[in-house]
């Protein structure tokens, strides 16, 4: 008896103690216009966007009466099936004021009467598009329209673990497939029992190493026509018919041949910086997050994304995300206006690169002196940004349906190469096959 | 009002809350389901045009439906004997009487007490194979979100530890309710343990192993949410299943036309195994 | 060989209730902890840092309170339409009774899992999303219950409730005063696998809750967003903070646990 007592107090103190904490975490009186935004910067993007949020809701936001309610919505992905169930809904009630996107969204909204397009909102404050980076306002571009505000902008970058560069007596990063495919057998390591216990590189590339693998070919590819979704729905794609597809097939099983190569797919990062692995591709966004887990283990060098050969020369594209207005029905796109003006900022973005290492998509960042010591300071962070500049800006990702299925087609038809050794040929048309199917069925859903 | 009218609505009326239930949240969804499958559906759902067999044509030869309907049944091949044998074995060695057995038996249940979400969460961070504890606890190097074998070994571990309590507890309690002086008199006349097990208890707990065998084939076909929290699918589509699989064609991509298809096929999988499940519940019924 | 039992019985105790343990160990870690390799078992300089920080940094306290909130009117909303059913099928004689109940215990034939996509449509035609409604909607009809509660009904006597009714009993009081108190257990047993049901379910809250202030904390624990930059301390201590007060309920209630599991599988 006495146990079912003490058990009952301990529920009820559970009841309990979620009403008294909810009390202080309730939210401040309303001021005039409460702008709610949708994002998913989690770990240190979730710390910079909450502080980003409070400086506006401290400064501009105090002076001009509105209040902006961040609301973390999970991952990239998480935060899109959110919007597009309301979209699929047919009706508006329940959009946020402002959300943020990666690419994988974008085709399922840019048609929405919902969507504000944010070219429209500069252009009704007179605001200047030249204040942002080219190559980021082209991401984000559809039919000639700036639709949304690129933000959490980043490419993909070369991460090498330099001591066991210096180790093997390599010099140099690798500059193409070839060379890394050189690097990569020299850097693997076995044990005396003949097990690996350090790859020369980790990757199965997916739609993200893709774009930029299949688009630098022939100065600039596309994957699919509509130049990558960015002028209409994709409706087939490119890479089997001009060849980039199999070029690129033909390095990667060569690479896979050294036997330094592992497919691995999660956990890319956690492999790289406790040593197995001596060289990753990823995003530059992610470079904060590595230095800190690498700590003083090795020495940690970046570089350029490697090339598929010497004639790909079109650089890589800008990933990453961006805000997108919508209409929620309340009228409130002024305001939001005025916070996608303050977080796009040369000054809060060079706060946010700082925070983040996603590249500040402000032209004056760049010439502010604080960002010109921030990267002396961190040479790092410079490789990213020298990239970018080098790179064609009309490398752009890929707007496609079923992102996600489309994802999955390149990983398992690409392993599938390499584990029933099938030609490189053979794969692209099958990829070509599958992932067109994906495209049909997008069209017959928009007849 | 005639009282004798309102008696005789009355039933009625009181049924009136589980039949509109029933019908708005089970009947009509379900044929719903069927009627767009044979549709083209737009983004938004709705019905485009009559397109019969298709979605089922385009969905058997799609490799990813391929991959999930293998997965799904390879996933209940495994998942269902090993959570069997697993609790039956935990249940037969916690069978005792006494302080540690007590101890034991507490141990073995609580996992029940963890929610799923939590548990997916734990275990993802525990089987990180570079900083995770477990393959350095167990001196090994696995890849489990990397290697196809290893996240589907990963998922049926995730499953057996979500089942077990539940599971446990049924199989424990219907091992007590084996007579112990029929065991005694057994044990007296030289019978070995494995005797013991196969000619007195087994029979006597068939009709709960039964339950728990069918309820977890059930909700082996119907796996999603630990995928979705778990691999998500991966790596290279080796722990897709159908209901993963509906929620990405769904949710994800909009494609309501091939959901549907999937989730009628998801239909007629479970509509197999629950009238298994109706029938046993029937012969327990007479057992007792 | 006898003996060789309570040490396997212990070992694999241990196996089992490993994850609970080292979550709560792992709780206390601080981030250096978390990266060292090889993994460590315990902390090298316990924190209550991860506590701090789950608490601070998200809505935890709330998502707990959408959870227990939604879970006890579900509960007690399913528990009622299940008794009054039940009741109804046990003791009324009815033009097509049989067909009506054949029709509710066949829905068990029909998932949740499979209808999410249409249910989904609905909820959010009928404006359901982000409310508590929403989130329960689903789980209000419980077949099973239905099917349990009717055969446990049918065991009293029709003419007990008819002597009952002529003395000018209602069928509220008869339910309420003499059917349920007579059912406790089976009724109790039931009442907690809702409660945990529609507590633990996930997939579902996901998908109808949009503001973070509707979150049930099955949802939320997996949105808190530490885990992905591999800052695993607060994740831990929110999941440790979570399942502890059922930790407990569950071993000092753990006779009662398996006596009502019994009941409810010999009972019927």
């Amino acid at each position: 008896m006495k146990k079912i007592l003490i058990a009952i107090c301990l529920l009820a103190a559970t009841f309990s103690f979620p009403l008294f904490a909810q009390a202080k975490s309730e939210l401040p009186a309303e001021p005039i216009a409460t702008i709610t935004w949708w994002h998913y910067g989690s770990g240190l993007a979730g710390k910079a966007t909450e502080a980003m949020v409070n400086d506006f809701n401290n400064t501009v936001g105090k002076e001009k009466n509105i209040h902006v309610q961040a609301v973390f919505q999970g991952s990239a992905s998480d935060v899109l099936t959110k919007t597009k169930a309301i979209f699929q809904s047919g009706s508006n009630v329940g959009l946020p004021d402002l959300v943020q996107l990666d690419g994988s969204g974008v085709l399922d909204i840019r048609d929405s009467e919902y969507l504000i397009s944010m070219e429209k909102l500069a252009k009704q404050d007179n605001f200047d598009l030249k204040a942002i980076l080219d190559s980021a306002r082209l991401s984000v571009t559809y039919k000639k329209e700036m639709i949304a505000m690129p933000f959490n902008s980043s490419t993909i970058m070369l991460y090498y673990n330099k001591s066991a560069f210096d180790e093997v007596g390599l010099k140099n990063p690798p500059k193409n497939l070839d060379e890394l495919a050189t690097a990569s057998s020299l850097l693997k390591k076995t044990d005396d029992k003949g097990k690996v216990v350090r790859y020369g590189f980790a990757n199965v590339p997916t739609t993200y190493e893709l774009i930029v693998w299949l688009g630098q070919q022939k100065a600039m590819s596309y994957l699919t026509d509509m130049e990558n979704g960015h002028t209409g729905i994709p409706t087939k794609v490119l890479f089997q018919e001009n060849g980039t597809m199999v070029n690129f097939l033909t390095k990667w099983k060569q690479l896979n041949a050294t036997g330094s190569l592992e497919n691995l797919t999660s956990d890319v990062n956690g492999a790289f910086a406790s040593g197995k692995v001596a060289m990753m591709v990823g995003s530059t966004s992610n470079l904060t997050t590595i230095i800190q887990m690498v700590g003083d283990r090795f020495e940690l060098g970046v570089a350029n994304f490697p090339m598929v050969d010497e004639q790909a020369t079109g650089g890589v594209n800008v990933g990453g995300g961006a805000l997108y207005a919508l209409d929620n029905g309340s009228g409130k796109s002024k305001q939001t206006w005025e916070f996608v003006k303050f977080a796009t900022s040369a000054e809060q973005q060079l706060a946010w690169h700082i925070a983040t290492g996603y590249f500040p998509v402000s032209e004056g960042t760049y010439s502010m002196d604080a960002f010109k010591t921030h990267l002396q300071n961190n040479p790092l962070y410079g490789v990213a940004i020298k990239q970018l500049e080098e790179s064609n800006p009309e490398l752009q990702g890929v707007w496609i349906p079923s992102a996600y299925q489309v994802y999955y087609a390149f990983q398992t038809g690409i392993l599938k190469m390499l584990v029933e050794d099938k030609s490189p040929e053979e794969t692209s048309k099958a990829l070509e096959k599958e992932i067109n199917s994906y495209l049909q069925d997008y069209l017959r859903m928009n007849q | 009002m005639d009282t004798k009218m309102l008696n005789k609505a009355k039933p009625y009326i009181l049924l009136l809350p589980a039949l509109i239930l029933a019908f708005l949240f089970a009947y009509r969804p379900f044929l719903r389901t069927i009627v767009n499958s044979l549709f083209n559906l737009s983004i938004i759902g709705k019905r485009l045009s009559f397109v019969g067999l298709d979605n089922y044509k385009r969905l058997f030869s799609s490799g990813s439906f391929q991959d999930s309907l293998s997965n799904t049944l390879r996933f209940t091949l495994y998942f269902v004997p090993t959570n069997l044998i697993i609790c039956l074995v935990a249940a037969l060695l916690a069978n005792r009487k006494g302080k540690l057995a007590s101890l034991n038996q507490i141990c073995m249940f609580l996992p029940m007490a963890v929610a799923m979400s939590s548990a997916m969460m734990l275990f993802k961070m525990m089987f990180n194979p570079s900083i995770g504890i477990m393959n350095s606890i167990l001196l090994v190097d696995i890849q489990w979100f990397n290697d196809p074998k290893a996240a589907m070994l990963l998922l049926v571990i995730a499953g057996v530890w979500l089942d077990i309590g539940f599971d446990f507890l049924l199989l424990v309690s219907a091992l007590r309710n084996v007579p112990a002086s029929l065991l005694e008199v057994a044990e007296l006349e030289g019978a070995n343990p494995w005797q013991l097990f196969t000619t007195l208890q087994l029979p006597l707990i068939a009709p709960t192993l039964l339950f728990v065998l069918v309820t977890s084939i059930k909700d082996a076909m119907l796996i999603s949410a630990p995928v979705l929290l778990l691999t998500q699918g991966g790596p290279f589509r080796s722990t897709q299943t159908l209901v993963y699989q509906m929620y990405l064609e769904g949710f994800k991509s909009g494609n309501y036309a091939l959901g549907s298809a999937i989730a009628t096929v998801v239909f007629g999988l479970t509509f197999i195994v629950m009238l298994l499940l109706l029938r046993f519940e029937k012969r327990r019924v007479y057992y007792q | 060989m006898k003996k060789l039992v309570p040490v396997a019985a212990t070992l694999l105790s241990l196996v089992v209730v490993f994850p609970i343990l080292y979550s709560i160990s792992a709780s206390f870690f601080s981030f250096s902890d978390f990266t060292s390799i090889p993994a460590r078992l315990l902390p090298a300089n316990p924190t209550f840092q991860n506590y701090v920080r789950a608490f601070s940094e998200s809505h935890l306290a709330r998502f707990l309170a959408n959870s227990l909130a939604s879970a006890t009117v579900g509960t007690t909303v399913r528990m009622t339409i299940s008794i009054v059913s039940a009741y109804v099928f046990a003791f009324y004689t009815f033009k097509g009774k049989d067909i009506l109940f054949v029709l509710l215990i066949a829905t068990m034939l029909l998932p949740n899992d499979a209808l999410l996509i249409e249910n989904f449509i609905t909820i959010r035609k009928l404006g359901l999303t982000d409310t508590y409604v929403g989130i329960i909607s689903t789980s209000l009809l419980a077949p099973a219950h239905l099917f349990i509660l009717r055969q446990y009904f049918k065991m009293v006597s029709k003419e007990y409730r008819e002597a009952a009714i002529i003395e000018g009993c209602s069928d509220f009081r008869f339910l309420t005063t003499l059917l349920v108190p007579i059912s406790q257990s089976v009724v109790i047993t039931l009442a907690l696998q809702s409660f945990t049901n529609i507590f633990n379910d996930y997939l579902w809250p996901l998908l109808v809750t949009n503001s973070e202030s509707m979150r049930t904390v099955q949802v939320g624990i997996t949105m808190l967003g530490f885990s992905e930059n591999l800052d695993y301390g607060p994740q831990f201590a929110a999941i440790t903070l979570l399942m502890t007060p059922i930790l407990i309920a569950f071993i000092l209630l753990n006779k009662k646990i398996k006596e009502s599991v019994s009941t409810r599988f010999t009972g019927r």
